[in-house]
């Protein structure tokens, strides 16, 4: 029997389930393969109650009906996949947690902002119980399809625990960092990309998120010989979603 | 007798609202577009950082609309520095916003849109009976994206549109791949007008609006410009896109997470509806002619005639698209390096068109080339005051007053200005 499944979004730019229906080649033969009964962005008439064996829920948690929706996916869903760096570690969007939200609301959207149903951001597992992640800004449609062909054979989609770094090395490209001095953060940066930018001659900016192998003290030590500030450089770490408390991370220990 | 009709999750949108209509016996009440869309401050979070994080964090305001995003930004923080991009950057840069606009047509036009025609939930479900029409628009919106991919770097968010310049220029072999699947596309174009002009015609009513968009000094396109040209009952106007606030009037209203925006007290329509009816005499022939098989013409009173001038959109990019590759591929492969950028104190506007309209990034920069203040202004949040006039009008207007009709007519009526509701909150 073919899996039930829901695609949703909350609060983000719909990237993720945009890079779904980006996989044209596939798609008709992929809803073949799937029952998808809820997909609002796709189809009207969603079947809201059903249960889901497969939910994937991409964006982060902004508003408190944000919440609730995600609440009441988990409680239909066998298995939940967070999907897209946004529902995997918060997103551009939780960098309001190193700003003043209310002053920054109020400055942007005036009084009326008062009455709106907004709350600081936050990742899917800060919410709920998530079974699987798949990252990216937005993700990749190969990882995506892969992920969907594992979980039809009932195993656990495969995630990388290496950095950008390695994709980069294995193309050989020329580094950015070594060679240029570029402030790229492909080293600490989770794989999956085929370091897409370093192979364009742009530095990385780590929208895929952290790597579970990582040594972050490293690329500040050496950027800062470069002449690029530990500051700058952890602004831009974080502007995907909060560091991890780990600054070196081995695969497996954390999360 | 008050009745509401209340539509709680709009359907084939992108991102979450909902249409709420109260009525007096058949008298409209209040006709109102909710918007639910989180507020990510994403203008307030932006400060601060260097003129070169500044484009990959805007971007994710929407990815259907990312080209359109990243190159704003990229034009509003050059302006701000007075740096002039080279030729072949804005070669590159009009044919990422064709592919940008094919694959968001392609994806409305098809996906989205003709399910109403054809009374269907979805584009899947259509499949089942129209195979051939789902895969010709799946065809074409795998062409907007090889644009993307290739002349962008990715399909959404695209990583390879850097201040000054690209931080690569496209292959000479992809450029020919992309050639030979243009080619293809010129036919796909064609067949995509006999579709939309055999669609049942769809009445959601009628009603006039001022039409905004930018003027370029010549030729139809999306690209950054100097000018923003609005259109009302005959009576025209020319903005210089640096005084985009005396068009954009914003006003933050109670229901909706999104600013509103009026002109002369009436709402402003922006898309490719607005483009058509202020920069129609600068279509192509091919254009010209797509538009008149279409019936694309003044005074543009029907808002689901958004949908056909998106085909005929379709029509002129691919073609255009051709041409600029044509080029890139005849000139001498010029150096890829970005022009080379010294911050400075100052303010840059880029005024450009995203596939559903008429977009703006206003920025001022310090010294240091951080950014003090951004002003970002999406078509959807433009579009938000027009589609609650165009709701109200085609309840008004009905000649059925059953609830699934007026229901059906709202839908469409929303959907038809192929609205981006995450764009229009950010």
């Amino acid at each position: 029997m073919k899996p039930t499944v829901g695609i949703f979004g909350l609060t983000g730019c719909a990237g993720d389930q945009l890079a779904i229906l980006n996989c044209e080649d596939e798609l008709l033969d992929l809803v073949a393969l799937l029952d998808v009964r809820d997909f609002l962005m796709a189809s009207s008439g969603p079947d809201t109650g059903v249960s889901l064996d497969l939910a994937f829920v991409e964006g982060a948690v902004a508003s408190h009906r944000d919440e609730e929706r995600l609440r009441r996916i988990r409680e239909r869903s066998r298995t939940l996949i967070a999907v897209g760096t946004c529902a995997v570690w918060g997103g551009i969007a939780a960098l309001d947690r190193f700003a003043d939200r209310a002053a920054l609301l109020e400055d942007i959207y005036g009084p009326a902002s008062r009455s709106f149903d907004q709350l600081s951001v936050r990742a899917l597992h800060e919410v709920v119980p998530v079974d699987y992640r798949i990252t990216g800004c937005p993700i990749e449609r190969e990882e995506f399809l892969g992920a969907v062909a594992c979980l039809l054979n009932g195993d656990p989609p495969p995630t990388l625990a290496y950095a950008v770094c390695a994709e980069c090395r294995m193309r050989e490209h020329n580094c950015l960092l070594v060679e240029r001095g570029l402030p790229c953060l492909g080293s600490v940066t989770a794989a999956g990309c085929e370091a897409r930018c370093p192979g364009l001659g742009v530095a990385c900016i780590g929208c895929r998120g952290p790597a579970a192998d990582r040594n972050v003290e490293s690329l500040l030590a050496s950027l800062e010989t470069r002449g690029t500030p530990p500051a700058i450089v952890r602004r831009r770490l974080e502007s995907f979603g909060p560091l991890p408390t780990t600054m070196v991370g081995v695969a497996g220990e954390d999360r | 007798m008050t009745t509401r009709i209340e539509l709680n999750h709009l359907a084939r949108v992108e991102g979450h609202g909902g249409v709420t209509v109260e009525l007096d016996g058949d008298q409209v009440r209040t006709a109102h577009l909710e918007i639910f869309e989180g507020a990510r401050l994403i203008e307030g979070l932006v400060r601060g950082r260097r003129y070169d994080e500044v484009a990959p964090l805007v971007s994710r305001i929407c990815a259907i609309c990312s080209a359109a995003h990243t190159l704003a930004s990229l034009a509003a923080t050059e302006r701000a520095f007075g740096v002039t991009p080279s030729p072949e950057t804005l070669l590159l840069r009009d044919l990422l916003l064709r592919g940008e606009s094919i694959e968001s047509h392609a994806l409305h036009v098809f996906l989205l849109a003709a399910p109403d025609y054809l009374n269907a939930p979805s584009a899947i479900a259509l499949a089942a009976e129209h195979r051939d029409v789902v895969a010709l628009g799946l065809r074409l919106k795998r062409l907007g994206n090889a644009i993307q991919e290739i002349v962008g770097g990715r399909a959404i968010h695209p990583v390879n549109a850097v201040p000054g310049g690209f931080g690569s220029r496209p292959s000479m072999d992809k450029l020919v791949r992309l050639h030979a699947a243009l080619e293809e596309g010129v036919a796909d174009v064609q067949a995509t007008l006999d579709f939309v002009a055999t669609l049942p015609p769809q009445d959601a009513g009628r009603s006039e609006s001022a039409y905004a968009a930018t003027w370029l000094p010549a030729g139809y396109g999306y690209e950054a410009a100097d000018q923003i040209a609005i259109e009302l009952g005959g009576r025209r106007e020319l903005v210089p896109a640096s005084a985009y606030r005396t068009i954009v009037a914003e006003r933050t209203v109670a229901h909706s997470h999104a600013k509103h925006s009026r002109w002369d007290g009436a709402p402003i329509t922006v898309g490719a509806l607005a483009r058509i009816a202020v920069n129609g005499g600068r279509l192509p022939p091919s254009g010209v002619a797509a538009a008149a098989r279409l019936g694309l013409v003044p005074p543009f009173e029907d808002p689901l005639a958004n949908n056909a001038a998106q085909a005929v959109e379709l029509v002129v990019d691919v073609e255009r698209a051709l041409e600029l590759v044509d080029q890139l591929l005849h000139a001498p492969a010029a150096p890829a390096a970005p022009v080379p950028i010294v911050p400075r104190e100052g303010q840059g506007t880029a005024a450009l068109e995203a596939p559903r309209g008429l977009l703006i990034h206003s920025y001022t920069y310090d010294r240091q080339g951080r950014l003090r203040q951004a002003d970002i202004i999406t078509p959807t949040a433009i579009n938000a005051a027009s589609i609650e006039h165009r709701l109200r009008k085609a309840v008004e207007q009905s000649p059925a007053r059953d609830e699934a009709s007026l229901t059906h007519r709202l839908e469409m009526v929303v959907r038809a200005y192929d609205p981006c509701l995450s764009c229009s909150v950010h």
